[in-house]
């Protein structure tokens, strides 16, 4: 039997090729576009499902299942916990982002614009992208200390080199017949970058800016688990030392999503406010 | 159809060998395997020195060293460890595994300490700040009973784990009170003396690190079970009675080969310092009470001390197998 499939088969398996005479791919995605929160949905059913069995069987003593994580969850809210724990998590967390995101952006820009700024600063950040942070964090402590200073540090070290990695070359890809076309109308130079440059490179700097953040929800959960435990960090350690296991899973699982959101989120806002031809018919 | 009946074929010979090579690892060697929940230190060199004395009797024992306390437990909950060391209670209460402590290794030892420059007494920590070790530990029990029995609240309790570096922090200026373990008193004493009071702890009786393994393998293995805790009862009550002997013994059993002189010359103050406090007898149902009370307040534990059964918590059969051959203290 051939191991590789034809699309011929494909077709068949799938049942689509008789009813819709267009591409296979053409079929599936008008599937997905119309039934696209149903397979969310059927996903997240899968896996929670899978958690509960999980849990039931159980695969540790010390592995809450789906049903008790989901009432530590609502426990923690009901009684405030959550609540105060993500006050003090998301202010190192802002706050590392928005200077990640301010900062990363600006010097990405103008190390994709300047060869000079490349060089001063691109080695910085490739060492910095490659280097295993988490070796690096408990380091911030001797330095700044167990305080919101140390922990903002922990976000931004992760962050900043993605954002301004990815917007570097954002703006080196920028495509050079749009620069050319917009020398020969005799555009200015700060036409070029604002006019030009950087609406053609901002699809790579919102994915930039997702996969900065995504960095910075690393930065906070390692700063609260090893600098000192506070907000989510403390949920997770405490629930941990007193074998509150659903507690500690329901934690865990409430960052993962509030991260998640976050992203899809900025996903939402930058499909549908700033780059409305992107969204999905 | 040929190919993939062969590739079946394939793979169910490759997985059939790879579970023969596999099998031999899990059925013949049965070492008995102690997860610590901690870097081997000064402070555990008793324990590596009755670890040795067990060896030398027939046990066969492989120590693996972990991160944390919790992880330690969690290896013995899912079997990847025979025996643990530390203070499980709270998953002994509350996750249903049937692990037993079976012998109390040392009590907590701590020392409330204030820089005498803004505090001189526990009356002047109303209403200010603190640090301890992490919530729920026995650090904050503790500060929270002296607060208690003082009469006293303070306005935040501040976690930073490590007495290290809460000791750091203190030298540094960064904390003003907190709480720290023997060798954090040591150096608060040799580098700023009278700088800081220790103030004073009354009763304060609870294990800190204790022994608990599956109650199956304690049955299983009874033998080789009151061989370690017999090794750890004489050793333990022959460093009580004489603590400079731990560094001759460190010696004649080769432990600790990569110590630093600071940590060697370390060695006789520690014990001298946690000679009283050594349990002579492993604890026991007088010790397990004793915790219930502690780790109640702690929150550890929930419900009510005196509700509590010592057989839920403990298994005192290799305990007191030992104790009736070598006699208690």
């Amino acid at each position: 039997m051939q191991m590789t499939a034809s699309p011929a088969k494909i077709d068949d398996a799938l049942g689509t090729s008789k009813k819709a005479p267009a591409t296979v791919g053409a079929g599936l995605r008008r599937f997905a576009d119309e039934w696209r929160s149903f397979w969310v949905v059927l996903s997240l059913a899968i896996l929670f499902g899978a958690w509960e069995i999980a849990g039931r069987v159980p695969i540790s003593y010390a592995f809450p299942t789906f049903l008790e994580t989901l009432s530590a969850f609502g426990e923690m809210v009901a009684d405030g916990s959550m609540i105060r724990a993500y006050f003090l998590t998301l202010q190192p967390l802002l706050l590392g982002v928005a200077i990640s995101a301010l900062f990363g952006i600006g010097l990405g820009v103008v190390m994709g614009l300047s060869e000079k700024a490349e060089w001063l600063l691109a080695p910085v950040f490739i060492v910095l992208q490659a280097a295993p942070m988490a070796a690096l964090v408990p380091l911030v402590t001797f330095v700044y200390g167990i305080g919101l200073t140390a922990k903002t540090l922990a976000v931004v070290m992760l962050a900043l080199p993605v954002i301004v990695l990815n917007s570097y070359k954002a703006v080196r890809h920028v495509n050079p017949s749009l620069v050319d076309m917009c020398r020969s109308f005799q555009g200015t130079r700060l036409q070029q970058i604002f006019k030009v440059i950087i609406p053609d490179a901002s699809p790579v700097l919102f994915a930039g800016l997702r996969l900065g953040i995504a960095a910075g929800f690393i930065g906070v959960m390692l700063a609260e688990l090893l600098i000192t435990p506070t907000g989510i960090g403390d949920l997770i350690t405490y629930h941990r030392s007193v074998a509150n296991y659903a507690h500690m899973y329901a934690a865990v699982a409430s960052i993962i999503a509030v991260s998640t959101l976050t992203l899809a989120g900025l996903q939402y806002v930058e499909t549908h406010f700033l780059r409305p031809e992107k969204r999905r018919k | 159809m040929e190919k993939l009946t062969r590739r079946i074929r394939a793979s169910a010979a490759a997985v059939a060998f790879v579970i023969a090579a596999a099998l031999p690892g899990v059925a013949s060697a049965d070492p008995m395997r102690i997860a610590f929940g901690d870097i081997a230190t000064v402070e555990s060199l008793h324990l590596l020195v009755a670890l040795e004395r067990a060896k030398e009797k027939g046990v066969d024992i492989q120590v693996t060293y972990l991160k944390s306390e919790d992880i330690a437990a969690q290896a013995v909950v899912s079997g990847q460890a025979d025996i643990g060391i530390g203070g499980p209670y709270a998953l002994l209460q509350k996750v249903k595994a049937p692990i037993r402590i079976f012998m109390q290794l040392s009590k907590l030892q701590f020392y409330p300490v204030v820089n005498t420059e803004f505090y001189k007494e526990w009356k002047d920590l109303d209403g200010q700040e603190i640090a301890v070790h992490s919530r729920g530990s026995g650090t904050e029990a503790i500060m929270q009973l002296m607060a208690d029995k003082h009469g006293i609240k303070y306005s935040n309790i501040a976690y930073v784990p490590g007495a290290e570096v809460r000791t750091g922090a203190l030298l540094q200026g960064n904390v003003k009170a907190t709480i720290v373990d023997s060798s954090g008193k040591r150096v608060l004493e040799d580098q700023a003396p009278g700088k800081f009071a220790f103030l004073p702890l009354g009763e304060v009786s609870a294990t800190d690190e204790a022994l608990f393994a599956n109650s199956d393998y304690l049955a299983a293995n009874s033998k080789d079970v009151e061989t370690l805790v017999e090794a750890i009862v004489t050793t333990w009550r022959e460093i009580a009675a004489d603590p400079k002997s731990v560094v001759a013994l460190r010696e004649q059993y080769k432990l600790l080969p990569d110590a630093t002189p600071e940590m060697i010359a370390d060695i006789e103050p520690y014990f001298t310092e946690a000679a009283p406090n050594i349990p002579l007898n492993g604890g026991g149902a007088d010790a397990a009470r004793d915790d219930f009370e502690f780790y109640t307040i702690s929150g550890a534990l929930t419900g009510e001390a005196k509700d509590l059964k010592v057989e839920d918590f403990w298994d005192l059969t290799a305990l007191n197998a030992v104790l009736a051959k070598t006699g208690t203290k």
